[in-house]
């Protein structure tokens, strides 16, 4: 039930942050090693391009970048989903330790096999996902109480053990590794989007074609999750179940997208809030704005990263955290 | 008759058994109001009525189908419940919560159809919330947050609705404005209402019929001249009452009490 200048207010929102992700997009492109400028992007995108931008655009600047649009909308609808599910607003897949666990699996994965071989980069992100939905499954088993449920707080601060413990346990197992091996491992940890050909973008296109709109889909439901108990029971919500269905759909894109993108803390966190402060918390309105701007702030922080701090760059899993650090701490000090 | 009603109910938090084995059956087109002292299970029993909680053992029943095995949307559809002060979302709006009990009617994206909107407004109508609609419910008074949460509730168009001390936490102003709302909604409409309440006087005075509790069990149910009474009030609350007539409405009234055990030590000093 909005009027009509909430609906006004929803859809200019929305416009505005796909408008901000085009700009995002064409600046990246114009920027740093081997760019083009914006009339350059718009002769390829139409077809026009030299073989030379054909091949900057197409094999080496894009795959990234739909990369991080990618991982990007799949933790921020992540961290919105487990925002309501659990009504604890600091929720995030990396604060509650699915993102370590993913971690764990990715170096277990980099044990057995190389990561240049690229027939195996589809098992990638099931490797991530064991780790993440064994993670989950822990945190879940380990802050239910029988008769009252999974506390939100509870759950919130066994995540955040368990990931230390994770984090440490990818640390010791990564000693093992040779250099190279090891680099890719730290890089990873520090949340460097290192997927960066067509295979990451197949291999996570399934995941974020098919969950985001599950979850938009279940927008109704995520409402009424938000509540008490009390309330959304008394709606009709089956709320053991649904509860279930949406956290194994916040693990999996979480998993999926960190298994391509590194350890990348806080955006789940960040764009709910920044969504949820501009359209409100109905999530039919929020959930779109969440990940619209959850692929603008790690679309932007790779672009930063990788131009401040040339030829290798800053991950942009760190500059996320320079970003999402503070704003973390005013969360937990309005509170 | 009785389209909700629970048999042999045992209800228990953990090891902790609240209520032993109680029988309760709610009139239809009825007020009914639930008293008795802190931790009597008084709101335990209405959260089994709800199927908030489950019970240990026994059957709550809708229409003759225990709750337990129906689709809880169905159930949603007939019985609505309006727990202890809830919270809402921050900056959620007044219109926006109130529309959210359109739940059980909805399927997948849930966008309102026309019905749900007549429904919506309906239920912002009469519980004088209209002018509202597109205010942040976290920033309203309590009283107003309480009449929102009641429009939620009858947005479900139920024709039961049960409440958890719906007066509790607003003065007394508003306490008489949020019953005298349920009483309208009985009276016009034959809704059937259920709430636990504190204040013995409204209890009374609302109530087509009443229940008293006291340690998980039914000590005395009827109407509010057979419940509200010296004796009964003695052995639920350990108070000593003075019941009178209320010159307006003609219902009991406590006029004043003292506890028991002040009441002896003043008898074995004279």
């Amino acid at each position: 039930m909005m009027n009509a200048r909430q609906i006004k207010k929803i859809r200019m929102t929305t416009f505005v942050a796909i408008l901000l992700l085009i700009a995002m997009f064409v600046i990246s492109v114009a920027t740093g090693f081997a760019s083009l400028s914006p009339a350059e992007l718009f002769r390829t995108l139409i077809g026009q391009g030299t073989p030379r931008e054909n091949l900057i655009l197409f094999e080496f600047r894009l795959p990234r970048i739909v990369v991080a649009i990618f991982t990007g909308m799949g933790l921020a609808v992540s961290g919105a989903i487990l925002q309501s599910i659990t009504k604890n607003p600091l929720s995030d897949p990396g604060i509650l330790g699915i993102n370590a666990g993913a971690g764990l699996m990715v170096v277990v994965y980099i044990m057995f096999f190389t990561v240049e071989t690229s027939s195996s980069l589809y098992i990638l992100p099931l490797f991530a996902l064991a780790g993440g939905m064994g993670t989950a499954a822990v945190i879940y088993i380990m802050s239910y109480i029988k008769g009252e449920g999974v506390e939100p707080t509870r759950l919130v601060l066994v995540g955040v053990g368990l990931a230390a413990a994770l984090y440490g346990a990818a640390l010791t197992l990564s000693t093992r590794l040779d250099m190279e091996d090891y680099s890719f491992m730290a890089n990873w940890m520090a949340g460097r989007i290192w997927g960066d050909d067509w295979t990451f973008v197949l291999s996570l296109l399934p995941w974020i074609l098919i969950l985001i709109p599950l979850t938009l889909y279940k927008s109704n439901v995520l409402n009424m999750l938000s509540f008490h108990e009390n309330v959304s029971i008394g709606v009709g919500v089956n709320t053991g179940r649904e509860r279930i269905v949406l956290l194994m759909i916040a693990v999996s894109l979480a998993s999926a997208s960190v298994a391509v993108s590194g350890g990348i803390a806080f955006v789940g966190l960040l764009a709910p809030h920044i969504a949820r402060s501009l359209v409100g918390p109905r999530h039919q309105s929020f959930l779109p704005v969440a990940a619209l701007i959850g692929s603008i702030l790690l679309l932007t922080a790779d672009t930063v990263g990788r131009v401040i701090l040339d030829p290798n760059g800053i991950p942009a899993g760190i500059i996320v955290t320079i970003i999402g650090a503070p704003y973390f701490m005013y969360l937990l000090a309005k509170k | 008759m009785s389209r909700l009603y629970a048999k042999n109910l045992k209800i228990a938090y953990g090891e902790r058994d609240i209520v032993k084995n109680l029988d309760i059956s709610i009139p239809d087109g009825q007020i009914t109001t639930i008293i008795g002292p802190n931790g009597c299970g008084k709101s335990t029993v209405l959260k089994t009525l709800s199927r908030i909680l489950n019970p240990k053992s026994g059957v709550v029943y809708l229409d003759g189908k225990g709750i337990s095995k129906e689709p809880t949307k169905q159930i949603a559809q007939k019985m609505a419940i309006l727990p202890q002060s809830p919270d809402s979302p921050e900056g959620l709006t007044v219109g926006e919560l109130v529309s959210y009990g359109r739940f059980p009617y909805q399927k997948g994206l849930g966008k309102l159809a026309r019905r749900d909107f007549e429904v919506i407004d309906w239920a912002l109508e009469v519980t004088g919330n209209y002018e509202f609609k597109d205010r942040a419910v976290d920033a309203l008074s309590g009283g107003q947050r309480q009449r929102v949460w009641i429009a939620m509730a009858l947005a479900q168009e139920t024709d039961i609705i049960l409440l958890d001390e719906p007066t509790t936490y607003l003065d007394l102003s508003h306490q008489l404005e949020v019953l005298e709302l349920l009483y309208q909604l009985n009276r016009d409409q034959k809704r059937t209402i259920v709430m636990v309440i504190h204040d013995l006087n409204h209890a009374a005075r609302f109530a087509h019929h009443m229940v008293a509790m006291k340690d998980g069990a039914i000590l005395k149910e009827g109407s509010a001249e057979e419940v509200m009474t010296r004796q009964v009030l003695r052995n639920v609350f350990s108070i000593d009452a003075e019941i009178g007539v209320d010159p307006r409405t003609r219902k009991p009234v406590c006029l004043t009490y003292d506890l028991i055990k002040s009441v002896q030590l003043v008898e074995n000093l004279a």
